[in-house]
């Protein structure tokens, strides 16, 4: 069926948020071609424990590409070669025999490494803190049907509200902007007539709260949405711009 | 002594909710800053119940063991969440979703929860659309549903195939916007250990910094676990890596029931294993069944080309068996049937454990075009996965364990046994009986979190002094965290030769093979004993990897697979115990001639919630039996011939 | 709200602005173009049409300081975006790789430091030529003594280095606008999902016509010695 291959990693490593880093190189003989990536990295710890040497640290958790968790940089690219495609879902048929892998952390200064290649991406959550919600409480909402909303703009909505929030567009852009993550949820809700009331504020605090984190400028780019696995258009970041004017304009 | 008292309130079942959120004690808007509320999890039931305690007015300490809230386990949940809304105009109600829901459940679990359940289930609608949740709309621009789950009627919401995703994210951005406004003290990368009683109350938790290692202590006047489900005591699972009992199952340990531990749902059309490597499964969904056929070759072993394999050669075996339902026949009856064969030896793929979902002739009789307008995402997914496409070759599929109807036992408010601890979402057992209807957890995790806990935390509040504090250097404090630290030295120092994962991936098959589709009275007690051994084997020769004051993934898993061991000896002693088959239990020895279940309502009709006693090599539990009372539905038996 | 000052200071404020006088530069391009083509028309009007520059007094000082600030601000913005990056990557990439695609990231947008850069040294030795170099006077009949701008043009572009420095600044103007053009539309936010495949192709179109427009002048005259029979005498 299938053959095992050898693949040479070469990893990040790094004890601790402080601690100096520096790359480990070790060579796989043992990848199978169905093997995902993460399972690729979980059969290099075990053969790492059972040498009683400590695994490597990566962030996952559903490996379906949907909780955003992991965020490897792999050969310089964000979640890896394979476009629309979380690093969890990339399967190590996308490698042949005898290549070479880098695996390095996501690299910015708002995201500082906590050990290896798992990194501290809780200025996300400031971000959306900041602004990324629709202020209704609990129990107090009206029919669901009320406002009927034209399938288009849901789709669009919906197209924004995709992201998995994972990292990938700050690990991939040159400047370590996080304006399509920002954008993204920006969009979602001015969409929708539900969000579309609080949009100035939410522009506003929502920016403000990027910069603030130490996230860097955007230059359109667009390699977010290159390796954005949920492929979102940097088309949201146009209208984080408009909204912003807007908002700063009308005061 | 324990005794089970569900709290169900009187009256007709349409009024018992209504009624009782009156009857039920308030605390002043004004007081409410002074209850501290833990709530552990941030899946759709605790992100839920965070933002909503915290707008209420209460200070609420949330944890979740992610980098973020918003990556809770809920996030992958994709089908759809069902309601009552009888939007599309074809009959539904809330009795009617009431009546699917507890049907589907084989009549094992209460009718009174399951119909608050059906009740609110519009309000959660209601609630996910003013948050901006884009669920699926006509072109009218009103909201879509489609039918799910073999249901009669469409009253599934979703949004494309990532329900879970937009309604947690519904629950997170709430629960966020309670933080930026100092409501809710949030905690992400911490993980429970253990519950703090203090009077016989629970009074706090104790937690681990997944960052620092450092063992934290937190005090409140209630603790509520939202800590899912426990289907990743199978290793492989369709949950995510984090998925665990550890929260619920140390909550056990300190005298919290319980309940229906060995009703676990197994979904038919999973993708394969591939490996000994592979590290969880992925779902596809059932609709797939709709076109896709069934089948193994007759003959054991034969490696040719599925294409190759000529019409009389293949075994196409739900339609041989069940004729009238075919393919369609439900979850848990196409998993069964699909283990059946591959024990017989007739599976296929490199591991045997594969039957094939071939799409040939729907091809052939529709197009490519319409299969693909149908399924052209899931086919896309699967050939990525799985590296085959499957439009030219049969899918391989096999059935995986997906959701676990079992847990903590809890009366109609959702409080455990031990006052002050509540449970919510599929972290207690309570609205699903023997099997969950498709789309009905998403609906149950966001009901408890969004409209039940919120109203019932009242009623016990009220009842304790407002600004009560013990202090975290009370002694209570001091011996639940230094129980949480021996316990990881201990496993740091036994410093063996067998990877966590390697006792994982064993006892996984252990349940697997012997605790999960079907059940026999040998199997069973085979699969204690196994447990049992590998147990102490475990505690003696596991290697547990790094430091414990730092980030140490391995260490949590190793604490995680230690309460796997035991949840997983106490699913065998439920299923052993319960000699019926119902929903997802089937036990070999109770069914007809033709594999139809046969339920014993006369002797089973209740909810078994175990109780720990000790562990002490072999874990010694006692059964308590909460009887289920049917006043409003008949009991009927399924068939499905 | 924010105040305006802190608007044009943050992050997004600062994107816009940087398309905002991205394109009034695009357009003064253009006028500039289309001025310089006056060289074409007749043999007096390269100059009247400076010298009517010249004449508008207050108005040109004005719209010149404009100009001024509008490239000033435009590169200090430029430069600080540039600067931004290290702050906000520390630690950089051992291997880095652009996954291609929906990707902008080419040459041209690479460069826009480096090409900006060229354009300011450029834009000093220019005008440094042009406008306060020493011109020879003439007089044309009837009228009063200005400077020979049109023979200056002339006579620099006969000389190869000279032509040769403009066309390689003009091709890096050209590299600078190939993604400024449409980079700057969706700094402004009116680029969308549908309708930014167009402004790309439109902005290729525009940058490529608009270089044309201006290589052409130094190429045509030094490949004709500055006889060529385009230039009106
Ligand atoms: C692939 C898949 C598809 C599904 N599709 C559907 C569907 O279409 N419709 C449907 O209705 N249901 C579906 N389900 C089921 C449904 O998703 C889950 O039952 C539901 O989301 C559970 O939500 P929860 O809030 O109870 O727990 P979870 O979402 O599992 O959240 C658990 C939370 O607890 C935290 N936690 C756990 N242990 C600890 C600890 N010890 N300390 C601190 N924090 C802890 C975690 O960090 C997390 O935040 C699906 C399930 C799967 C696996
Ligand atoms: C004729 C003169 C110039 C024109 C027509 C011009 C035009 C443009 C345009 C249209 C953009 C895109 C704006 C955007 O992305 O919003 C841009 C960006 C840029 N310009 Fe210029 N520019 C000129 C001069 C300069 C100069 C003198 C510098 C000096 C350093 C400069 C540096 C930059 C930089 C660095 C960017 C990229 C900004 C970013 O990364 O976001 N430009 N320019
Ligand atoms: S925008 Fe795309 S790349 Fe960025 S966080 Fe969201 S999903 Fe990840
Ligand atoms: S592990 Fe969840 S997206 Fe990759």
């Amino acid at each position: 069926m299938s053959t095992n291959m050898t693949i040479y990693l070469r990893y990040w490593r790094q004890s601790g948020p402080k601690a100096k880093g520096y790359f480990e190189d070790r060579t796989l003989s043992t990848v199978n071609e169905h093997m995902s990536f993460l399972e690729m990295l979980d059969v290099l710890n075990e053969e790492l424990q059972l040498e009683g040497k400590e695994p490597v640290e990566f962030d996952y958790d559903c490996r379906e590409g949907i909780c955003g968790s992991c965020n490897l940089v792999i050969n310089g690219q964000a979640h890896g070669p394979k476009k629309g495609t979380a690093c969890c879902q990339l399967h190590m048929r996308n490698y042949s025999d005898g290549d070479h892998i880098t695996i390095e952390p996501p690299r910015a200064s708002a995201f500082p490494v906590i050990k290896d290649l798992v990194v501290d991406r809780s200025a996300f959550d400031r971000i959306i803190e900041a602004g990324g919600y629709v202020s209704v409480k609990t129990g107090s909402a009206q029919d669901a049907n009320a406002i009927p909303i034209q399938k288009n703009d849901a789709d669009l909505a919906f197209d924004y509200a995709a992201c998995i929030g994972c990292g990938a567009c700050v690990a991939a852009c040159p400047n370590a902007s996080a304006s399509l993550f920002t954008s993204a949820k920006i969009s979602h809700l001015s969409h929708l007539p539900q969000g579309n009331v609080e949009r100035s504020n939410r522009v506003l605090a929502m920016v403000e709260q990027m910069e603030g984190e130490g996230f860097g400028d955007c230059s359109n780019f667009g390699e977010c949405e290159a390796v954005c696995p949920k492929e979102i258009s940097i088309a949201a970041i146009a209208d984080m711009r408009r909204d912003y004017a807007r908002a700063v304009i009308q005061g | 002594m324990i005794t089970l008292d569900a709290k169900i309130p009187d009256g007709p079942l349409e009024k018992k909710w209504s009624r009782h959120k009156k009857e039920m004690k308030l605390v002043a808007p004004n007081n409410r800053r002074k209850y501290e509320i833990i709530i552990v999890g941030t899946g759709l039931a605790g992100g839920a119940a965070a933002a909503s305690m915290a707008e209420m007015g209460y200070k609420v300490k949330s944890f979740c063991i992610q980098d973020s809230a918003r990556r809770a386990h809920s996030i992958a949940a994709q089908g759809g969440i069902n309601a009552a809304k009888n939007y599309p105009n074809d009959g539904d109600s809330v009795w009617r979703l009431f009546y699917d829901t507890i049907k589907g459940g084989d009549y094992r679990s209460r009718e009174a929860n399951v119909y608050r359940l059906a009740e609110v289930s519009n309000n959660i609608i209601d609630q996910a659309v003013a948050q901006g949740v884009p669920f699926a709309r006509e072109y009218s621009g009103l909201l879509a549903n489609r039918s799910f789950g073999g249901a009669q009627v469409s009253r599934t919401f979703y949004a494309r195939g990532q329900t879970g995703q937009q309604l947690l994210l519904g629950a997170y951005q709430a629960m966020m916007r309670q933080v930026e406004l100092g409501r809710i003290e949030y905690y992400t990368r911490h993980e429970m250990f253990e519950v703090v009683l203090i009077d016989g109350k629970a009074r706090g938790i104790i937690t681990r910094d997944l960052v620092t290692g450092e063992i934290c202590q937190h005090e409140a006047d209630a603790v509520i676990l939202a800590t899912g489900g426990y289907g990743n005591v199978f290793y492989l699972s369709t949950n995510a890596k984090n998925s665990n009992v550890t929260a619920a199952w140390r909550a056990h340990k300190k005298g919290a029931l319980f309940a229906n531990p060995s009703f676990v749902q197994v979904h038919p059309t999973c993708i394969p294993v591939s490996g000994d490597y592979q590290s969880k499964l992925t779902l596809m969904s059932e609709s797939l069944r709709n076109d896709g056929r069934v089948w193994v070759p007759r003959k054991k072993g034969d490696d040719r080309h599925p294409n190759d394999i000529p019409e009389d050669e293949r075994l196409y075996y739900l339609e041989e068996k069940y004729p009238s339902f075919g393919n369609l026949v439900p979850r848990d009856v196409a998993s069964r049937n699909a283990k059946l064969v591959c024990d017989r030896g007739l599976g296929i793929g490199g591991t045997g454990l594969a039957v094939y979902l071939d799409f040939r002739d729907a091809i052939a009789h529709d197009g490519k075009d319409v299969i693909s307008a149908k399924y052209g995402n899931l086919f896309d997914m699967y050939a990525n996965i799985a590296g085959e496409d499957p439009y030219t070759r049969p899918m391989r599929i096999f059935p995986a364990v997906h959701y676990t109807m079992g847990g903590l036992w809890v009366d109609y408010n959702l409080m455990t046994n031990i006052p002050g601890l509540f449970a919510a979402g599929e972290a207690n057992f309570s609205d699903h009986g023997a099997n969950r209807l498709g789309a009905s957890a998403l609906m149950q995790g966001l009901s408890d979190g969004y409209f039940v806990l919120p109203s019932t935390i009242g009623n016990y509040l009220a009842d304790l002094k407002p600004d009560t504090r013990y202090g975290t250097d009370h002694e209570a404090f001091d011996i639940a965290a230094k129980k949480a630290q021996e316990t990881i030295d201990r496993l740091l120092n036994i410093n063996g030769k067998r990877t966590i994962i390697d006792f994982h991936r064993t006892l996984g098959r252990i349940v697997w093979d012997k605790i999960g589709i079907s059940r026999t009275k040998e199997g069973l007690k085979e699969a204690i004993a196994d447990i049992r051994s590998l147990r102490d084997e475990f505690w003696t020769n596991v290697y547990v990897p790094g430091e414990k004051n730092n980030y140490n993934k391995y260490l949590e898993f190793a604490g995680r697979v230690a309460d796997f061991f035991e949840l997983a000896e106490l699913m065998a002693m439920d299923a052993l115990n319960r000699n019926e088959s119902c929903g997802c239990h089937l036990r070999e020895e109770f069914q007809t001639e033709e594999g139809e279940a046969i339920r014993n309502d006369k002797d089973y009709s209740y909810v078994s919630a175990w109780e720990f006693k000790n562990r002490n090599g072999v874990l010694e539990e006692a059964l308590h039996k909460e009887e289920l009372n049917f006043e409003f539905v008949e009991l009927k038996q399924r068939s499905y011939k | 709200m924010p105040t305006i000052i802190k608007a044009l200071k943050s992050q997004v404020g600062r994107k816009l602005m940087t398309g905002i006088t991205g394109i009034a530069l695009m357009l003064f391009l253009v006028v500039h173009l289309a001025g310089n083509y006056a060289i074409f028309a007749s043999a007096e009007a390269f100059n009247i049409y400076t010298k009517k520059l010249e004449s508008l007094g207050i108005l040109l000082y004005m719209a010149e300081a404009g100009l001024l600030f509008f490239v000033l601000y435009h590169s200090y913005l430029g430069i600080s975006i540039w600067l931004g990056k290290r702050k906000a990557r520390a630690v950089g990439y051992e291997v880095y790789k652009s996954r291609g695609g929906a990707s902008r990231q080419n040459v041209a947008s690479r460069s826009m430091i480096l090409s900006g850069f060229t354009i300011l040294v450029f834009l000093v030795v220019h005008i440094w030529s042009f406008k306060f170099g020493e011109t020879e006077m003439i007089m044309y009949a009837g009228g009063e003594p200005m400077r020979d701008l049109r023979q200056l043009v002339i006579d620099s572009f006969t000389i190869w280095y000279i032509a040769l420095g403009y066309i390689v600044v003009l091709s890096l103007i050209m590299l600078h606008l190939f993604h400024g053009a449409w980079s700057a539309f969706t700094s402004l936010g009116v680029t969308n999902k549908s309708n930014t495949q167009a402004f790309k192709l439109g902005a290729y179109i525009f940058t490529i016509l608009l270089m044309l427009g201006f290589i052409f002048i130094p190429i045509y005259i030094f490949a004709t010695g500055g006889m060529g029979s385009l230039i009106a005498y």
